[in-house]
């Protein structure tokens, strides 16, 4: 059985735990015709993997204690040619990507996870923290007629800096020791997609659009990513909280309504649009 | 004595002893892993085990400005581009290299491209309080500090120019200010021998001002001057005259007097000193406007396109051969500052 290894790397609040309770549920239910295909349970324990699509499957947010650990998850697939295959994603917190970015620090079994294999990069794309300047937001408030308020400057803090420096940041940090394994296979995810897919772009567009430093240094080359880039939306919509004082929303139960849970899936990218969360991931160990 | 409170988890991952936060976002009444310790399996390690312990997080790299060494070795590996800001005080070398960097955050420039940054974390920390998250009504630039040169970092990408490194070297404006006076602590300055452009900074608000206005010239003639007395010149070595705050200019009815102003200058700059450079080129930048009459990083691509000119030329592709034998590192002393 071949071995093969995709850390899944993002920003807090990216998306990283929807897609792997999407994925799991999308292999395990084949209930659609996937490039990759659910081989067996045998040798793994599957119980966050379980747990997290229940969740998923109930359109229901996950919960933070869930998304805020370091976790190593494997899947026994098999691929259209017969070959099996498992498949291990260190899902890294978004915490410590934090702490790599903030404090230039990376503990030691996150550098282990973050050095293995090829790369799954999350993006929410709808919550892009985009650079503003104080003459452009200064001009507006005037032309709305709005006063500035003075006395309130907010000394500088790594976490201040735009979602595309922190990223840019990342990748370059892959390529340099100590988390340097050499040229590696890069997917770059935006996630909900279903939020942005009304502004009628790509995923590359959006890329130059909304992370245009971040598309100039892929496109440059100059780490030697090899890379492509997908929308996805892995739920379908916004899902209801845990907290049972919340309302539940319509729009989470028209998503529960679907006879099949597996079209909540929306996977846009390489020219075609589909439900099958594990495209890139053949992509990836092409 | 009374203890001291500690804070303890036993989840591994969680820092909440040293940033006082769980790491899974919880209150800390509400973190079932607070309050409790990691359970001690076996006898403990003896003293001299306990030293041999590596320590539990992986130093990155800073993301600060460079060193001189560390700046060398960005020369020694491929092709470089090092750029010498010098002005005095408060005359706009932080806003320029800040403006820069920013102008990259929408797209490319004049046809070049991010490429990659070792400075990431000081160009961000410059431009913050030109940035709307520093909730501040006016544009500011903290000024650089006295303390010897160091040197921001980018590598820029364009169909003619393969990979380049660029380094913008940042240094005091009050140790700039000084080279007029004392020529020989110039050697001291390893960026200005080292540089393959000088850019002098010409602050347009101090022209603008009719006390300061001949003093500024003045200031311009003499740092030229010490240059070439004190030996830190080269023969080649390209100068851009950069006048700044252009929008501060172009709000005033002075703006024709200034202008007017630099040209009697860069005529004086290039009479005085035009056996001694390559060339020298005037430019007119507005690198963080405090208004929307000049558009924010005015000038900055030409001025960028300046610097670049030459090695657009001399690169034809990709993969060139490092010019090893004609890197400015060959003329670079390595200091650690």
């Amino acid at each position: 059985m071949e071995e093969r290894s995709i850390a899944i790397c993002g920003l807090p609040g990216s998306g990283k735990t929807t897609f792997l309770a999407a994925l799991w549920h999308l292999v395990t239910s084949r209930e659609i015709d996937t490039a990759l295909r659910f081989d067996s349970l045998r040798n793994g324990d599957a119980s966050h993997l379980n747990a997290i699509a229940a969740r998923w499957r109930n359109a229901m947010v996950q919960d933070r204690t869930t998304m805020g650990a370091n976790r190593l998850v494997s899947m026994r697939l098999v691929n259209t040619a017969g070959t099996r295959v498992r498949l291990t994603f260190p899902d890294v917190s978004g915490e410590a990507f934090r702490q790599i970015w903030e404090e230039r620090d990376c503990d030691v079994t996150v550098a282990d996870m973050l050095r293995s294999g090829e790369v799954l990069l999350f993006v929410h794309a709808d919550t892009i923290q985009a650079p503003r300047w104080v003459v452009e937001d200064t001009s507006l408030v005037r032309q709305l007629g709005l006063t500035t308020v003075e006395g309130e400057e907010v000394t500088w803090h790594p976490k201040l800096a735009p979602t595309q420096v922190q990223l840019v940041d990342l990748l370059q940090l892959l390529r340099k020791p100590p988390l340097d394994i050499g040229p590696r296979r890069l997917a770059v995810i935006l996630s909900a997609w279903d939020k942005v897919i009304a502004e009628g772009m790509l995923p590359e567009e959006l890329l130059e659009v909304k992370l245009p430093l971040l598309k100039q240094y892929l496109n440059q080359q100059s780490d030697g990513w090899v890379w492509t880039a997908y929308g996805l939306s892995a739920q379908g919509g916004d899902y209801d909280r845990l907290d049972p004082n919340t309302p539940l929303s319509s729009e989470a139960q028209a998503i529960r309504e679907l006879d099949s849970a597996s079209t909540r899936i929306r996977l846009v990218g390489n020219g075609r649009e589909s439900h099958d969360l594990t495209e890139p991931l053949v992509w990836l160990l092409e | 004595m009374p203890e001291e409170a500690i804070f303890r988890c036993d989840n591994p991952d969680c820092r909440v002893e040293e940033t006082g936060k769980c790491v899974e976002g919880l209150a800390l009444t509400e973190c079932p892993h607070f309050g409790r310790t990691s359970p001690v399996i076996g006898e403990p390690p003896r003293v001299d085990e306990r030293e041999d312990i590596p320590e539990r997080g992986l130093r990155l790299p800073s993301g600060d400005r460079l060193t001189t060494s560390a700046a060398a070795s960005v020369l020694r590996a491929g092709d470089a581009h090092l750029a010498a800001i010098l002005g005095p005080t408060d005359s706009g070398k932080t806003s320029l290299i800040a403006s820069l960097y920013d102008l990259f955050q929408e797209g490319s420039v004049e046809g070049l491209s991010f490429a990659g940054s070792r400075t990431l974390h000081a160009f961000e920390q410059a431009c913050h309080d030109a940035r709307a998250a520093s909730r501040r009504v006016e544009p500011s630039i903290d000024r650089t500090r006295i303390g010897g040169v160091a040197f921001y970092h980018l590598v820029l990408g364009g169909i003619n120019l393969g990979l380049l490194n660029l380094l913008l070297a940042d240094r005091a404006g009050e140790e700039y200010r000084t080279l007029a006076d004392e020529p020989s602590i110039g050697a001291g300055f390893v960026e200005l021998t080292r540089a393959d452009t000088l850019n002098v900074l010409v602050d347009g608000a101090r022209l603008l001002d009719s006390g300061a206005r001949h003093n500024v010239r003045s200031e311009v003639v003499m740092t030229l001057q010490a240059l070439i007395d004190g030996n830190m010149a080269k023969p080649g070595q390209r100068v851009a005259l950069v006048l700044t705050k252009f929008d501060a200019i172009a709000e005033s009815p002075l703006q024709k007097r200034v202008e007017s102003d630099f040209n009697a200058l860069l005529l004086s700059v290039r009479r005085l000193f035009g056996n001694s450079y390559g060339t020298v080129e005037p430019f007119q930048t507005a690198a963080s406007p405090k208004s929307m009459a000049v558009k924010r990083g005015f000038g900055v691509a030409a001025l960028l396109r300046f610097w670049l000119n030459q090695r657009l030329a001399q690169i034809p592709s990709l993969n060139a051969a490092p010019p090893a034998s004609k890197r400015a590192i060959g003329r670079l002393t390595v200091l650690d500052i």
